[in-house]
C-alpha cells in the first residue's frame, strides 16, 4: 500500500507544486510591494498581484479536487488501469492509497493557502480585527477561541473532503452502470452529494424535534445558544466522519466485486 | 496441476454474450497462440485472466488459485495499448516495476533497453508510440514470471521490429514458463507456437498441438485457419 | 545463415532435415558434442520445445545420443552417417536424372553434362 501511495503522492507533487510555488510567489510579491512607497503604479501592480495570489489559492483547492478525481478515474478506469489492476495489490489498497493521497494533499493545500494569505495580507491591525471578530462570536457561544477556530476548520475540511468522496463514489458507480461515460459519473457523484447534504439537514431536523432551540433554525433566524451550537457542531462532525467511511466502504465493496475496464 | 484452467467461462455486456462457455487449459512450458479474427473474443479472455474484466459466469484458475493478488504475482501481461503514466521517465518506470514485482530483473531490462538504443532518461511522453510499445515489451519480458500474456504484440509493427519481438520472446522463454500470444497475424508467428487455440464468435473452436495439426491437415496453421473461417 | 521454414510442414520435420544435413556434411563430426537445445533453438529461431522434438527424433534414429549429464553427442557409428549420406546422394542423383529425362536427355548424355561442369 505504501508503495502505491508513494507513486500517488509523486503524481500530485508533480502536478501541484507549480501552483504552490506560484501562490507563495504572488503572496511574496504583494508583501514586497506593500513595503514600497505607495504610488499609483505600485497600487495597480499590487491589486493585480493580489488578485493573482487569491486566484492561485482558489486554484489550489479546486485543482486538488479535480486532480484527485482525474487521478482516481485514470488509474482505475482508463488506460493506466491496465497497470493498476495487474499489480499484485488488493483493490482495497488501491482505494486506500487514493484516499490518503487526497487527504494529505488537502491538508497541504490548506496549509499553503493559509500561508499565502498570511504572507500577503498579515498586518497587526488586521490580525487584531479578525481576532476581535472571532472573540465576539466565541464569547457568545461559550467557546475557547482556539477550539472554535479549529472546529470550524475541521468542518470546512470535512465538507470538502466529503465532496471529493462523493466524486469517487460517482466515478465508481458511473463506471459500473455505463462503461466510462463521464455523464453518469457526474450524475452519481452529484446524487451522492445531494444525499449526504440532505441527510445532514434531515439529521438537524430530527434533532430539532427534541431540541426546541435548534428547531428555531428552521422557523426563524435567531442565533443559536451555546449548548445547541456545540451539539450541532458535534453532530455534523460525526456525520461527516460516518458519511466518509460509508462511502469508502461502498467504493471498496464495488471495486472488490470486480471492475470492467474498457 | 495446470498453469491455466478456464472452465465454462462466459461474459456478457448489456445482455450481449461476448464469450460463451469457454474451456481452455494450458500447461507449463508452452508457447500458445490464441488465434482469431478481430472481435472474436481474444482480448476479452485475456482481460478476464488479468482481472480487468469480471466473469459473468464460470471460473479461471491460475495454478489452482482464483484470479487475485497471487495470480498477478506470476503473470506478466502486455496489453495492446500503452498503459504507462506518460509523465514518467523510463528509469522511473523501471523502479516502479521493481517496487511492485519481486520477480522483476532490472539488469535484464537495462540490457534489453540498451540493445534497442533507448535512453532511460527519456520521458515516455516524448517517445513515439512504437518506442513506448518496445519499452513495455522490455518491461514485461524482464520479469521472471510463470505466465506471459502478450495481446497482439505484432499489431502494426514493421517487419524488423516484428522479428525483434519474436526473438525477444524466444530468447527469454524458459521451460518453466508459458507464453500466451494473441494475434490475428498467424503466418508471422506460427513457427514459434507449440499449441494453437482458435477462437471464433466467443467460442473455442479448436485447441491442438501446432505440428500435429499441420501434419493432419497437411497445411499451415494460417491456411487451416483461413479454411475454417472463410467469410 | 538465415533459416527459412515452410509453414505448411511441421516445423520439427524441417528442423530434422537441417540437422541431418549438418551431420552428413560434417558440420558436427562423429562423436562431437552438440550445442544445447536452447542454443540450437536460438540459431534456428524456433521454439525450444520444437527443437527438442527434432533432436528426440534424431536420437530415435540413433544419429545422436545423450550422455546422462553431459548433453547430446553425434553418434560414433560412422557407418550410420555414411548410410544417411548415401541415401541423400542417391535421392539427389535420381532427381537430377529425372530432370534431364524431362528435357529429353538420356543417362549417358546427362553424365557428360555433369563432367562438363566444374
Amino acid at each position: 500500500m505504501l508503495k502505491l501511495l508513494k507513486y500517488d503522492l509523486k503524481y500530485m507533487v508533480q502536478n501541484m507544486s507549480v501552483f504552490y510555488i506560484l501562490s507563495i510567489f504572488f503572496a511574496v510579491l504583494v508583501r514586497l510591494l506593500n513595503m514600497l512607497e505607495q504610488t499609483v503604479i505600485i497600487n495597480i501592480l499590487q491589486s493585480i498581484f493580489s488578485g493573482c495570489a487569491i486566484a492561485m489559492c482558489a486554484n489550489i483547492l479546486i485543482n486538488t479536487m479535480m486532480r484527485s478525481w482525474i487521478r482516481f478515474r485514470d488509474s482505475i478506469y482508463k488506460d493506466e488501469s491496465y497497470l493498476t489492476h495487474t499489480l499484485p495489490v488488493t483493490k482495497s489498497d488501491i482505494y486506500n492509497s487514493k484516499f490518503l493521497q487526497t487527504l494529505i494533499f488537502f491538508i497541504i493545500g490548506f496549509v499553503i493557502v493559509l500561508l499565502s494569505l498570511f504572507i500577503a495580507y498579515y498586518t497587526k491591525d488586521r490580525w487584531m480585527l479578525i481576532k476581535g471578530l472571532i472573540n465576539n462570536m466565541t464569547t457568545g457561544l461559550e467557546f475557547k477561541t482556539m477550539t472554535f477556530v479549529i472546529s470550524f476548520m475541521v468542518i470546512v475540511f470535512l465538507e470538502v473532503f466529503n465532496a471529493i468522496q462523493c466524486g469517487f463514489v460517482g466515478i465508481v458507480l458511473g463506471n459500473k452502470c455505463n462503461n466510462g461515460k463521464i455523464g453518469f459519473s457526474v450524475l452519481f457523484g452529484f446524487i451522492a452529494y445531494l444525499i449526504s447534504q440532505s441527510v445532514v439537514l434531515f439529521l438537524v431536523f430530527v434533532v430539532g424535534l427534541f431540541n426546541s432551540s435548534i428547531m428555531n433554525l428552521f422557523t426563524n433566524n435567531v442565533l443559536l445558544d451555546a449548548t445547541s451550537f456545540k451539539l450541532l457542531l458535534f453532530l455534523s462532525i460525526s456525520f461527516y466522519v460516518i458519511a466518509i467511511s460509508c462511502m469508502s466502504i461502498i467504493c471498496k465493496n464495488e471495486l472488490n466485486r470486480g471492475v470492467n475496464v474498457e | 496441476m495446470e498453469l491455466v484452467e478456464i472452465k465454462h467461462l462466459s461474459k456478457s455486456f448489456d445482455n450481449k454474450e461476448i464469450l460463451k462457455d469457454v474451456n481452455i487449459s494450458i500447461s507449463s512450458g508452452k508457447i500458445v497462440g490464441l488465434l482469431g479474427k478481430n472481435g472474436a473474443g481474444k482480448t476479452t479472455i485475456i482481460k478476464l485472466i488479468n482481472d480487468l474484466l469480471t466473469p459473468t459466469s464460470g471460473e479461471i484458475l491460475i495454478k489452482g488459485k482464483k484470479v487475485g493478488v497471487e495470480s498477478k504475482k506470476i503473470i506478466s501481461y502486455l496489453p495492446e495499448r500503452t498503459y504507462l503514466n506518460k509523465q514518467m521517465k523510463v528509469s522511473e518506470v523501471i523502479s516502479y516495476f521493481k517496487d511492485f514485482y519481486d520477480d522483476f530483473d532490472d539488469n535484464k531490462a537495462l540490457k534489453l533497453l540498451e540493445a534497442l538504443d533507448l535512453s532511460v532518461d527519456q520521458k515516455l511522453a516524448k517517445m513515439s508510440k512504437g518506442m513506448q510499445e518496445k519499452v513495455q515489451l522490455v518491461l514485461v519480458m524482464s520479469r521472471n514470471a510463470d505466465l506471459y500474456i502478450l495481446d497482439e504484440p505484432l499489431g502494426g509493427v514493421d517487419p524488423a521490429t516484428r522479428d525483434y519481438i519474436l526473438d525477444t520472446i524466444l530468447s527469454n522463454f524458459n521451460e518453466d514458463a508459458s507464453v500466451i500470444i494473441s494475434t490475428h497475424l498467424i503466418s508471422d508467428i506460427e513457427r514459434i507456437l507449440d499449441e494453437v487455440i482458435f477462437i471464433d464468435r466467443g467460442q473455442v473452436i479448436l485447441q491442438s498441438d501446432a505440428d500435429t495439426l499441420r501434419n493432419k491437415e497437411k497445411a499451415s496453421i494460417d491456411e487451416i485457419f483461413r479454411r475454417m473461417f472463410r467469410c | 545463415m538465415e533459416f527459412t521454414f515452410d509453414n505448411n510442414l511441421p516445423i520439427y520435420i524441417q528442423l530434422l532435415e537441417y540437422m541431418k544435413i549438418y551431420l552428413i556434411s560434417g558440420v558436427f563430426k562423429c562423436g562431437e558434442k552438440l550445442p544445447s537445445v536452447r542454443d540450437f533453438a536460438n540459431t534456428f529461431k524456433v521454439n525450444p520445445n520444437t527443437m527438442q522434438k527434432a533432436l528426440a527424433e534424431l536420437e530415435e534414429m540413433k544419429l545422436i545420443y545423450t550422455e546422462r549429464t553431459n548433453g547430446k553427442y553425434v553418434t560414433k557409428d560412422e557407418e550410420l552417417i555414411n548410410k544417411l549420406k548415401d541415401e541423400y546422394a542417391i535421392a539427389l542423383a535420381k532427381s537430377y536424372f529425372q530432370g534431364m529425362k524431362r528435357i529429353g536427355l538420356g543417362k549417358a548424355d546427362s553424365i557428360k553434362y555433369l563432367e562438363g561442369i566444374e
